[in-house]
């Protein structure tokens, strides 16, 4: 299938998922086409649509984890941030998404 | 200077964002695309990811300091101190 076209049937796919969990597409269009063109990229490597920012482990109960939408897999850690990993899916009243950190800032360590 | 190394992904947005970060301040770095690397490579970044209790990617080491996630603001701090 054509990169174009999957990248419109993933995203049909993840609007019905995403919004009841009170998620929704990332406004930075932008950053939306580029993830769900590497996300086509993973899907035709692997046979699935896996995150584009987490590592896959070749395990399998761990990989399905970040399966995406990986939401309700990571939920609380995503609503403490009000977004997913990659930033496709923000929480539903975020409007400015680059004032979101990609991860909590206690990431840093020493 | 202090030596910075990357471990990120090729697919990964944050990931082209921190590699761009350092390019723009002329700022030397390894890095490697876990997802590019050889099984033995991506064994190595795992388990240094994991005893960092680190949650993604980007990975950044600046001298002794790990960083997760791109934070810009985490990375000027590290290169000054």
């Amino acid at each position: 299938m054509e990169t174009e076209s999957r990248k419109k049937a993933l995203q049909y796919f993840f609007e019905k998922i995403v919004a009841p969990l009170g998620f929704k597409f990332t406004p930075d269009a932008e950053l939306k086409d580029f993830l769900l063109e590497q996300e086509v990229v993973l899907e035709k490597k692997h046979g699935i649509p896996y995150c584009p920012c987490q590592p896959l482990r070749n395990e399998r109960a761990r990989d399905m984890r970040i399966v995406c939408p990986c939401i309700p897999y990571n939920r609380p850690y995503f609503d403490s941030i009000k977004r997913c990993w990659c930033g496709l899916f923000v929480h539903q009243d975020v409007t400015d998404p680059d004032s979101l950190p990609q991860l909590p800032p206690g990431d840093v360590h020493s | 200077m202090k030596t910075v190394t990357l471990y990120t992904l090729s697919t990964c947005p944050w990931c082209h964002k921190a590699k761009k970060f350092f390019t723009d301040r002329h700022v030397p770095f390894s890095d490697t695309d876990f997802d590019l690397a050889d099984q033995a490579t991506q064994a190595k970044i795992l388990k240094e990811l994991d005893a960092a209790g680190a949650t993604g990617f980007p990975y950044a080491k600046i001298g002794d300091k790990v960083i997760v996630g791109y934070q810009p603001d985490a990375y000027a701090k590290a290169l000054s101190s």
